[in-house]
């Protein structure tokens, strides 16, 4: 019995009663899916945004300074930007180091991605107080915060996750063999990440 | 022999034939199964197209449908003994009813593309324009170059008059929700939206009057949208438009005191009040005025684009003073005249859910 | 050990109140799902009752046009969020972890999320009645009728329920997909997965890329109402077509949503009573992810009025849709051709599909040529087609289904002889119901209208619609009869009442938790038939 199942191999985190195919295991795949219907999601709301945009005569809207915000891009946003992507790599750095079966190391990258999250929520918090102007304010200011706004939540829940993925990491619960859901919340990061890799580049410069 | 073979097929054709034209004009008896005969010269090439689509939607539903119905009949069985051939597929089938279908779209593809582009096509020098706004829930038609407005009003539905035989172009307008003007018997339909004009053409080559009704679910009124098409002579057409020219305002109703009539003079100090609306309400639920004297009336209406008006009823509904529609943003001064002590409600007749309650006393 | 004895089965749905709640078991959730679905549709159908006792006779009798609006816009909204997509999803759940031989689905957890967050959000939807008013703009909601200046409340709760429940919808696609690429049992390939377990794969893919665009739309509209948001309201720069290009996106391939499983639900059935395998499976399973990806090119022929869409390239791809549409028709009754028919209840309703959704399919058909649509569209020849795709098609599909698999569920049989009772009453209701409505709509009676004139003409067609409404609704008391009845002494069915072709046919009835001890070897797409009758004739 217990010979037979060495000889298997190891199984990548199937449903146990389920008869788990090989090849990318099942939280990941359910991630990845679920990634995909959030593109969708956002595909929609920029798809509002090319849209009422290309019916305005300027963009951004004249008659309101505020607006330009495309002016000082570079010293909070811009910031705030590098931090995403440079979380997006400690997480993955974790990932790996899981992989290697070093839990010291996802722990201690998985504390510096949460970290990084949060620097960019407050920051963005920050950012939001300083605008002058609000989500009223013309199809400008309505899309400009649904979609940082959107994106934010988004920020939120994976940060949420990766503060579940810390925890469970100290009480030991991953090793290389068993670590599905960090590969599930990491693709979910970097998934954020990239949406705001697109939203700054639409949003403050084109 | 073989002539009497070739007669015998023709026979059969001529026979086949024949079973078709039956069918088809046995349908075509349903007359139901028909859209009405089109007023216009554009619904004309749509009925076209329709017989057309009808004619091959016919012939489709039988053929599949008895296939069906045939299938189900010639193969029932009760007794469940031995196993029929176990045929898994057929690829020559397959591409056959593939192709077929593929080739009828195509058909009626390029059928209904042709007809499209005539229906949609635009004169360059329309003979007459008319503004058409929809709003909740009526209709404005407007002649631009004679200066005459046709508001309805619940009781008396507005009409559209045009000329017989020209082309009239209509410009679509809406200052709140989403309408549609639609006239069955033009076979045809274009909404009216909000933030943009849609523009459509149309010609109607006999005289007559044409049901109308708006098309798009605009809210409570929805189905009290109506109207109608009156096609003219052009001669008589011109002298409807001059007739209209002449008395500019809606005509109030008989019985009730004309609109902006001077206050009657002497009785000391008239009282006075005042009633806002915007945004389709009335700026307050409920109003007083003094009994037994004339009073002033002003009304405010902040509504851009759309009319309003005030009708003063007592408790059993008749109106006692109907105030002139106004298009806003405008104000006007009612006279209204003495009013007997009591309960009365304030509507706007453009806009029936627009209501507040008067207490004389 | 591998013949361990199974579980006694029954004793599996004699379980306690709690654990109903509670489950995560495919099949529990499954009946739950179909249950849930029921009594929506009962309930949109009372209202649908409502809308028909209005419409009965022209003038204002029973409903304002206040309720009346309310009527008809809960009435489409329930039906297709709250019945028909949830019903056919409860059918996937129960069935298709049995078809490709797995214990349960991948997320059994999640399931049972999806599966409750429904309730709630038809909760949510119906307690607009208690606050001042439902959702009265029409399951569309087109903007700017549904912004706060003319919309109250319900459409709030309209909003927020309909999140909810799209968002129940995606978490259910995510499972159904890793369910079916990750749990099938060895030997089960890609092209020997049932027909139905192929329908739920391309729905599922359709509600994945779909049901999120939707979501964003209900978002943005509830920005517009409640946070002074910009997106659908022209007189504040928004703009109006926007919505409707949104929602229509969703909302078309939401149609297959509504069809495509019903499609796969007679794909079983057909087979199995006519004794011979489907015919064309491959075509069919083209067919199948040809209709998901031409879904996603024809959204704007609803949207041809506007006068603000590309009219003929949305002409055409609606045209193109029927050619898959009909190479499915077509193999469906080269299935039947031939074999040895049996006419029982399931396939009753399966061959009730086929003679309906026929007529459903030609009359969408009209609609796609354009001009011909500028006459037909917001009459009642639409809401004939509705009805034609919807009843005809999705609603009989899900009767056969439910006449095919409750022995499977319970162990016992339905009564054939109610179920005929119920078979020609609702035939019969359907089309003196719908059919009417084409030549409503040709005489140019518009969708969505309290009232009429008497002068109109239409008052004998709309009461003779009226009266096919309530023979529908007739239809339904043999059926809860017959259910009821079945439940406590139906005969018993055995594991393989149909002589099935499938997988689930090939465990206890009902199923024990975990579903299989052993399953046969799978060389074709039946696997049960192979055990039965050897490979004969099985070129696989
Ligand atoms: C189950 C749901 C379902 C299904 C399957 C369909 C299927 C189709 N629908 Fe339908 N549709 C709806 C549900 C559905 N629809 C709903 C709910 C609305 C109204 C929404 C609202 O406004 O409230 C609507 C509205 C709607 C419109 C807009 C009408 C309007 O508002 O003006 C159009 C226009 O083109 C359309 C077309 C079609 C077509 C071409 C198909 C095709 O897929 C049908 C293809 C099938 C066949 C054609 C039959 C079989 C084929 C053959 C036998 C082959 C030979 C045939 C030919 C060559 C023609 N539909
Ligand atoms: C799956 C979808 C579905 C189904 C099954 C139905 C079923 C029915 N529909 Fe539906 N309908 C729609 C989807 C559907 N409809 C949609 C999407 C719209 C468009 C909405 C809009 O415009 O926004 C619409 C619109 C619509 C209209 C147009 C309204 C208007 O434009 O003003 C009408 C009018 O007659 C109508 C009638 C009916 C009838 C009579 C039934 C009948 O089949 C109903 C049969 C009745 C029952 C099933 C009730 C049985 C109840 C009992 C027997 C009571 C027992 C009670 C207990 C035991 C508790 N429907
Ligand atoms: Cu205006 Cu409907
Ligand atoms: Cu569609």
């Amino acid at each position: 019995m217990t010979a037979q199942s060495r000889s298997l191999p190891a199984p990548r985190g199937g449903h146990p009663a389920g008869h788990a195919r090989p090849g990318i295991s099942n939280p990941v795949l359910g991630m990845i899916l679920f990634i995909t219907s959030e593109v969708m999601f956002f595909a929609g709301l920029f798809a509002a945004y090319f849209n009422v945009r290309a019916a305005a005569p300027v963009w951004p809207p004249a008659g309101n300074e505020h607006f330009q915000i495309h002016h000082d891009v570079w010293p909070l946003v811009g910031a705030l930007t590098l931090i995403l992507i440079v979380s997006s790599l400690t997480c993955q750095l974790g990932v790996w180091a899981i992989q290697r079966d070093d839990r010291r190391g996802l722990v201690r990258a998985l504390a510096v991605t949460l970290a990084l999250g949060i620097t960019f929520l407050v920051g963005q918090a920050y950012d939001y107080s300083q605008l002058g102007f609000g989500l009223s304010d013309g199809t400008f200011g309505t899309t400009f915060y649904t979609l940082t706004g959107f994106h934010g939540a988004h920020v939120l829940a994976g940060t949420i996750m990766l503060g579940v993925m810390l925890f469970r990491a100290t009480a030991g619960q991953f090793s290389a063999r068993h670590h599905d859901a960090v590969e599930a919340v990491s693709l979910y990061w970097h998934f954020v990440d990239v949406v705001w890799v697109c939203l700054f580049s639409i949003l403050y410069l084109l | 022999m073989p002539s009497r073979r070739s007669r015998l097929s023709r026979a059969r054709s001529l026979g086949l034939v024949a079973l078709a034209a039956l069918l088809l004009g046995g349908c075509s008896q349903i007359a139901g199964l028909y859209p009405p005969a089109a007023a216009t010269d554009q619904g004309q090439r749509i009925r076209d197209l329709y017989d057309l689509v009808f004619a091959i939607a016919v012939v489709i539903f039988l053929f599949v449908e008895g296939l069906i119905l045939w299938a189900v009949f010639r193969y029932r069985r009760r007794d469940r003994v031995g196993l029929p051939p176990q045929v898994h597929g057929n690829n020559t089938l397959e591409v056959v009813w593939t192709a077929v279908p593929m080739a009828i779209v195509a058909v009626l593809f390029f059928f209904s593309w042709q007809t499209l582009n005539t229906v949609d096509a635009r004169a360059a020098d329309p003979a007459l324009k008319v503004d058409v706004v929809g709003f909740q829930w009526q209709w404005q038609f407007s002649y631009p170059d004679a200066g005459v407005t046709v508001i309805g009003l619940p009781d008396s539905p507005p009409e559209l008059h045009v000329p017989a035989g020209q082309t009239v172009e209509l410009d679509l307008k809406s200052q709140d929700v989403i309408h549609a003007f639609y006239v069955p018997s033009f076979l045809f339909k274009r909404d009216v939206v909000p933030g943009k004009v849609n523009v459509f053409d149309f010609r109607i080559d006999q005289p007559g009057t044409y049901r109308g009704q708006c098309a798009e679910f605009c809210g409570l009124g929805h189905d009290r949208m109506t109207f109608s098409v009156v096609a003219q002579t052009p001669a008589d057409f011109a002298a409807w438009l001059a007739a209209k020219k002449a008395t500019p305002a809606p005509s109030a109703p008989a019985g009730a005191a004309a609109g902006s009539a001077p206050p009657s003079a002497g009785s000391g100090q008239a009282a006075s009040l005042s009633l806002s609306a915007s945004n389709i309400a009335f700026g307050s639920a409920s109003l007083t005025a003094p009994a037994n004297t004339a009073f002033s009336l002003t009304f405010d209406n902040q509504d851009q684009g759309i009319p309003h008006n005030v009708d003063i009823k007592d408790a059993s509904g008749t109106s006692v003073f109907r105030g002139d529609v106004v298009t806003g943003p405008a104000r006007t001064s009612y006279s209204v005249p003495a009013l007997k002590p009591g309960s009365y409600t304030f509507v706007c007749d453009v806009h029936p859910n627009m209501s507040g309650t008067l207490t004389v006393q | 050990m591998a013949t361990t004895v199974l579980r006694p089965a029954t004793t599996t749905y004699r379980t306690g109140l709690y654990e109903w709640l509670t489950t995560t078991d495919h099949k529990k959730i499954g009946i739950l799902y179909v249950l849930n679905s029921f009594l929506f549709f009962l309930l949109a159908g009372l209202l649908a009752l409502g809308v028909r006792t209005e419409l009965a006779r022209p003038g204002i009798q029973f409903f304002d046009e206040k309720l009346y609006n309310q009527l008809f816009t809960m009435h489409g909204t329930v039906m297709i969020f709250l019945f028909i997509i949830p019903m056919l999803a409860g059918f996937g759940n129960y069935v298709v972890p049995l078809m490709i031989g797995a214990a349960d689905m991948a997320f059994p957890r999640i399931n049972a999320l999806s599966f409750w967050m429904l309730p709630l959000g038809g909760l949510l939807l119906f307690s607009g009645f208690l606050t001042g008013g439902a959702a009265a703009e029409g399951w569309t909601s087109y903007s700017p009728l549904a912004q706060a200046k003319y919309a109250g409340m319900g459409t709030d709760l309209w909003l927020v329920g309909l999140t909810l429940i799209g968002t129940s919808s995606i978490l259910g696609a995510v499972n159904f997909l890793v369910t079916i690429f990750k749990l099938r049992a060895p030997g089960m390939t890609l092209f020997r997965m049932p027909i139905l377990v192929w329908t739920v794969l391309v729905t599922s893919v359709l509600v994945l890329m779909a049901t999120p665009v939707f979501t964003s739309a209900l978002i943005m509209l509830f920005i517009d109402r409640n946070y002074g948001g910009h997106f659908f309201d022209p007189a504040t720069g928004g703009n109006a077509i926007l919505w409707q290009n949104v929602f229509w996106f969703y909302s078309h391939p939401a149609v297959y949503v509504m069809i495509l499983p019903a499609m796969g639900i007679i794909s079983e059935v057909l087979p199995v009573f006519s004794r011979k395998p489907l015919f064309g499976y491959r075509a069919f399973v083209f067919a199948t992810s040809a209709i998901g990806a031409l879904g996603f090119s024809v959204w704007a022929h609803h949207m041809f009025t506007t006068g603000s869409v590309f009219l003929p390239f949305f002409s055409l791809m609606t045209f193109l849709i029927a050619v898959p549409t009909g190479v499915k028709m077509f193999n469906w009754i080269a299935t039947l051709w031939g074999g040895h028919i049996r006419l029982a209840s399931p396939m009753l309703f399966a061959i009730g599909f086929l003679t309906m959704f026929l007529i459903g399919g030609i009359n969408g058909a009209f609609s796609a040529a354009v001009p011909v649509d500028f006459a037909l569209h917001d009459t009642y020849w639409v809401v004939a087609h509705i009805h034609y795709v919807l009843f005809g098609g999705s609603v009989f599909g899900v009767f056969a289904g439910i006449y095919y698999w409750f022995p499977k569920m319970t162990g016992r049989f339905l009564d054939e002889r109610l179920a005929k009772v119920h078979f020609v009453l609702m035939f019969v209701g359907m089309n003196l119901t719908f059919f009417p409505m084409h030549l409503l709509g040709l005489a140019g009676m518009p969708r969505r209208i309290a009232d009429y004139s008497p002068a109109a003409g239409w008052s004998e067609l709309n009461l003779l619609a009226t009266i096919g409404g309530f023979t529908i609704a007739a239809s339904m008391l043999p059926f809860i009869w017959n259910v009821l009845v079945s439940l406590r002494s139906g005969v018993e069915a055995g594991d393989d009442p149909w002589e099935g072709n499938t997988l689930e046919w090939a465990t206890s009835s009902p199923p024990p938790p975990y579903n299989f001890d052993h399953l046969p070897e799978i060389r074709s797409e039946r696997p049960l038939f192979d055990q039965r009758h050897g490979l004969l004739g099985s070129g696989h």
